[in-house]
């Protein structure tokens, strides 16, 4: 590994998390246009990001949204009373 | 300040990724409805503190996230802070990348057939300082900002979690694809 690509994997995450300053992430940029290595292990990092995105959501049961409601109201009616 | 009585016309759209959130925060569908409506309740109480315009998605996440705190790490007697041993960079890439032989697969082919299960036990199994950030960064989609607002933490915290976090759910990850036999030999 060429110091260039230790420079890029320090910065991997805030690279694709979208958290670098504009002329950094340009700098990076550049470096993965020049080097397919690394460009490979950050659109891995980008995909597993997009795959664990995908798996992390669960429907809730329907009636939780009525539980929710119904306390809602509950409380809005209890705190109506004092 | 937010008005009450808008309070279930403007919080209900995020129940369902709340929901979600703190079904991999207490790994049980009924402890995750319990936070959830405790959460909401709280909300709820709470709503005229809220400024409106704010950010409400990370104020309820916010709420969720003690709410959570407060129920289990309590009453699991759990350390508050764990730490992890060292951890490589790209764990994940370069040991796919160490496989041999002709039918060796393809670092991406390996992603797409990882079962969601795996990749959902992977995330539960991080510790709590760890999994938070992660959960927060790439299934909820916050920034860091919002994560440190979140967590209550300073930024460079959330990062070195957050990084720290990722490489340990990398190194689940492949032991879970290596009972499957998702991988083919090492060099």
């Amino acid at each position: 590994m060429k110091p260039e690509c230790d420079h890029a994997v320090d910065y991997l995450y805030q690279y694709i998390d979208q958290e670098l300053t504009w002329t950094r992430r340009l700098r990076i940029r550049w470096h993965l246009r020049r080097c397919p290595p690394c460009l490979n292990a950050f659109e891995f990092e980008d995909k597993l990001k997009q795959r664990i995105r995908e798996c992390g959501r669960d429907e809730p049961p329907q009636e939780l949204f009525d539980r929710l409601r119904a306390l809602i109201e509950q409380e809005a009616a209890d705190s109506g009373e004092v | 300040m937010a008005d009450q009585a808008n309070f279930e016309r403007d919080a209900m759209q995020y129940a369902s990724q709340l929901y979600s959130a703190a079904l991999r925060m207490t790994r049980n569908p009924a402890d995750a409805e319990d936070v959830v409506q405790e959460t909401f309740l709280k909300a709820y109480r709470a709503y005229n503190t809220f400024k409106e315009g704010t950010n409400l998605k990370a104020w309820l996440y916010r709420i969720l996230t003690n709410t959570y705190i407060n129920r289990y790490r309590k009453q699991q007697r759990r350390p508050a802070e764990v730490e992890l041993g060292e951890l490589q960079d790209l764990y994940l890439f370069r040991r796919l990348g160490e496989q041999s032989g002709a039918e060796r697969s393809t670092e991406e082919s390996v992603l797409e057939s990882m079962v969601d299960t795996d990749i959902k036990q992977a995330l539960e199994s991080l510790p709590d300082n760890f999994r938070m950030p992660v959960l927060l960064a790439d299934v909820e989609g916050f920034s860091y900002k919002e994560i440190a607002e979140i967590m209550d933490v300073p930024i460079g915290t959330v990062m070195s979690r957050l990084h720290r976090g990722r490489k340990a759910l990398q190194k689940k990850l492949w032991s879970l694809a290596e009972q499957r036999g998702l991988t083919g030999p090492s060099e």
